[in-house]
């Protein structure tokens, strides 16, 4: 996986192995960073304004997370009824286990159509897929219509935000890409620019042989497939060509088009806090016998690509909720500083950071993105159907250590911590160590030396030094002080609630990392078991 | 292998395909098939939001205002005439050319009208219209073509909105054979005539019904469309009209 996205690029400079080496170039990058902070607050903002607007927000929430968890139990039921209606309308419908399946799919039919170009509307499963690589390979032109999409293509890199795919190019950038594709000097002018695009991506609609879109949702009951966009490009490609091939995630199912509210007001909202995307078209199969426009054949290629690895798994499941808004990157104080592209995967930011493992289902290859997470929880709180990342991104950790792929330095530190503080006395000697230890260090009560271990830390702030005297040693003249200024009595019902958290304390085992996970478990269970058993209005 | 047989190929093997992997999600779910509908308690949109219901006169204020903050514009008019008198001035100004319009009923007096512009200028010897009117009904393969290719080189598209929605400021297209999916997309700009009583509130008003649509009835596009075409992928710098139509005219007829 990780050496086909390398393949993709044509990037010449070489991409770094790890989150943390990908992210040393992107923080290197000031503009990148200011250009992500700048558009991902505006978005964000948007977001909470669209969300207090809309009002009753918590509600809608938990409506939305209880039509996908239902239709997520369900899905075999869902997916074959969306399967028998869809062709009902005419649509071919086709299954592919893995990308290399979708792929083979997408290639026999362009071959057979004689295709010589395709037109793409944005799709992530697209991504998935790499599927303009198979596309060129085969001669055949594949053009990205969304105006982000197609600057990145024209770049040769992958997209770095989910709605925003060019977050990290400025229009001097993006001008340079444009007049090297105009033959001719285009000024950095926004209007100019994507006048430009228009022009020349209405011609390449108009003569394309196959249209390819992806799928925001798709309709149980009435076997549609439902796309949001802004720009128009989606409805050209699903109304120009004769051919229209739709990549479809299996868990982008509702049931029913009522549902469709719902997620109509929560997808835009969380993605850019529109009230509705300028256009949300629900297409129904090819364009009917009397129809003068919309494709003559439609194909739609239902993906599975690791989805069904979620499916029973009390942690991840839930991951299969997910509605593509991208407003859990827009939260992410860690997305914010590193950009889309540090995360390495198809999917970045939180999301990213636990599908990119869960779909791969190589947690050791890409385990060290759970780590690019504060874990303050900003993605489950922006999250419109309330999927726990955070909880998630623990579990991730916590399998890696298990698996025993923790790193060895961070295993022996902890081993080292836990040996100091389990005994008090122990703890004593190290600190008197400490003190004696840092003295050549310490300026003013800090320590700002780089050597060894402390350069990551002090590169950017100072180590405050050791005090002079512990807690601890200080207690016998506190203690005498306190007395002295007689002891404030502590409030009759304060002291019963701290002795009854005293000895709920002593009853249950002392909390470590086997106990946060295993709490974690509970909560993913429960929230589960809450899922199937369809639970009952509460209203 | 032509294409009948190549496609019936497909289909086959996907007919086989679909079981393994519906199998598969059931295993997944630990489960057998689920073959019967699943029992729903929670459907559509919360039930106190299916009791937000606004006045006319508050549904087409709301409407207003959200289709102009899309970067739309607006235009109340009292009857059909008023429109008819508006389009014609905005073809006269605008010196559009080429234009292009389905041919729905209640669009037949605007229909009339540019007939009437259209001779009208060409007597005067001002401005050469030529108007395309949208109707597939017994067209080969290559004059549906050129309905196309008409809607994209139109400055103007004029349509006839099957409902509206003020809480999202959106109209509502389906397709049909006298109602192309091109002509709301390809020109540079879009009128939009809604009939004030298809006003609805709600997103729900217009899809719950939807649902019930037989199938053969079922149009193989429905748009809703919220203003002018735009982008932000620049330098989250707005632009209108990338792909669409970039300048939209929504006009609110209210006689009966």
């Amino acid at each position: 996986m990780l050496m086909s996205i390398r393949a993709d690029h044509s990037t010449v400079q070489k991409t770094p192995d790890s989150v943390k080496g990908r992210a040393e170039l992107a923080l290197n990058n000031e503009f990148l960073r200011r250009a992500v902070k700048f558009t991902t607050e505006r978005l964000k903002s948007g977001k909470l304004a669209a969300a207090e607007e809309h009002g009753n927000w918590e509600e809608w929430r938990e409506r939305g997370r209880q039509i996908r968890l239902h239709t997520i139990a369900h899905l075999d039921y869902y997916l074959e009824q969306f399967v028998n209606n869809a062709r009902a309308h005419g649509v071919h419908v086709h299954f592919a286990s893995d990308a290399k399946e979708a792929v083979q799919l997408t290639m026999r039919i362009a071959k057979e159509k004689q295709a010589k170009s395709a037109v793409k509307s944005k799709s992530m499963v697209s991504e998935e897929l790499h599927i303009n690589h198979a596309l060129e390979e085969e001669g055949i032109e594949a053009i990205e219509t969304d105006l982000g999409e197609y600057i990145i293509q024209l770049a040769h890199e992958t997209p770095s935000h989910i709605i925003i795919p060019a977050i990290h190019k400025n229009r001097h950038q993006i001008a340079e890409l444009l007049s090297k594709e105009a033959g001719e000097d285009l000024p950095p002018d926004t209007a100019v620019l994507a006048g430009f695009v228009r022009k020349k991506l209405r011609e390449k609609f108009l003569e394309a042989d196959i249209g390819m879109t992806g799928c925001n949702f798709a309709i149980a009951e009435t076997g549609s497939m439902v796309l949001f966009e802004n720009e128009g490009n989606g409805r050209m490609v699903s109304t120009v060509p004769k051919t229209q091939i739709t990549f479809m995630g299996m868990e982008r199912i509702i049931p029913t088009l009522d549902d469709l509210e719902v997620m109509a007001t929560l997808l835009p909202r969380s993605a850019t806090g529109q009230r509705l995307t300028v256009y949300m078209s629900v297409l129904s199969g090819p364009r009917r016998a009397a129809d003068a426009d919309g494709p003559e054949e439609m194909h739609i290629i239902i993906l599975d690509n690791g989805r069904s690895l979620q499916l029973g798994d009390t942690h991840f499941q839930e991951l299969l909720n997910c509605i593509r808004c991208g407003a859990c990157l827009n939260a992410c104080p860690v997305y914010r500083h590193i950009g889309g592209h540090a995360y390495g995967g198809v999917y970045s930011g939180p999301i990213g950071a636990v599908l990119t493992p869960a779909l791969n289902k190589n947690m050791a290859e890409w385990d060290d993105i759970a780590s690019a997470s504060s874990l303050c929880g900003a993605c489950y709180e922006a999250c419109p159907v309330k999927i726990p990342l955070h909880d998630m991104l623990v579990y991730l950790r916590h399998r890696k250590v298990e698996a025993g792929r923790g790193e060895q330095a961070e295993k022996m530190g902890m081993q080292g911590f836990r040996f100091i503080m389990s005994d008090a006395k122990r703890l004593k000697m190290i600190a008197k160590l400490g003190r004696w230890v840092q003295k050549p260090f310490v300026r003013d009560g800090k320590i700002t030396t780089q050597i060894g271990p402390l350069k990551g830390w002090n590169a950017y702030r100072h180590l405050p030094s050791l005090p002079s005297e512990t807690f601890r040693e200080q207690w016998k003249q506190l203690e005498q002080e306190l007395h002295a200024s007689g002891r404030p009595t502590v409030h009759e019902e304060i002291r019963a609630r701290m002795e009854k958290l005293v000895a709920a304390r002593n009853q249950s085992d002392h909390m470590h990392a086997g106990d946060m996970a295993r709490s974690s478990d509970l909560q993913a269970a429960s929230r589960l078991k809450a899922a199937e058993g369809e639970r009952r209005d509460e209203r | 292998m032509n294409d009948k047989t190549f496609l019936a190929e497909l289909d086959a093997q996907s007919r086989v395909k679909q079981e393994e992997f519906f199998d598969h999600i059931a295993s997944r779910l630990q489960r057998p098939r689920q073959k019967t509908a699943p029992i729903r308690t929670l459907k559509g949109a919360p039930e106190d939001w299916d009791r937000y219901e606004l006045s006319l006169e508050a549904r087409i204020t709301q409407f207003v205002k959200h289709w102009e903050l899309a970067g739309g514009h607006a235009h109340r008019l009292a009857a059909m005439k008023d429109a008819v008198l508006l389009i014609q001035d905005m073809v006269r100004h605008t010196g559009a050319k080429h234009l292009i319009m389905q041919d729905q009923p209640e669009l037949e007096p605007i229909q009339t009208a540019l007939l009437r512009t259209k001779e009208e200028l060409q007597r005067e010897e001002q401005q050469d219209i030529n108007l395309t009117i949208w109707n597939a009904h017994g067209l080969d393969d290559a004059a549906k073509g050129w309905l196309v290719a008409a809607a994209a080189q139109a400055d103007i598209g004029i349509t006839a909105a099957h409902a509206a929605v003020s809480y999202t400021g959106s109209v509502v297209l389906p397709s049909s054979e006298i109602s192309g999916r091109t002509v709301s997309l390809l020109p540079t700009m879009l009128i939009v005539i809604i009939p004030v009583l298809r006003l609805k509130t709600r997103l729900g008003e217009v899809l719950r019904p939807m649902d019930e649509w037989p199938l053969a009835e079922r149009p193989a596009g429905i748009h809703f469309v919220s203003g002018p075409s735009r982008s932000a992928d620049i330098e989250n710098d707005l632009t209108i009209g990338v792909h669409g139509p970039g300048i939209v005219h929504a006009l609110l007829i209210e006689e009966a």
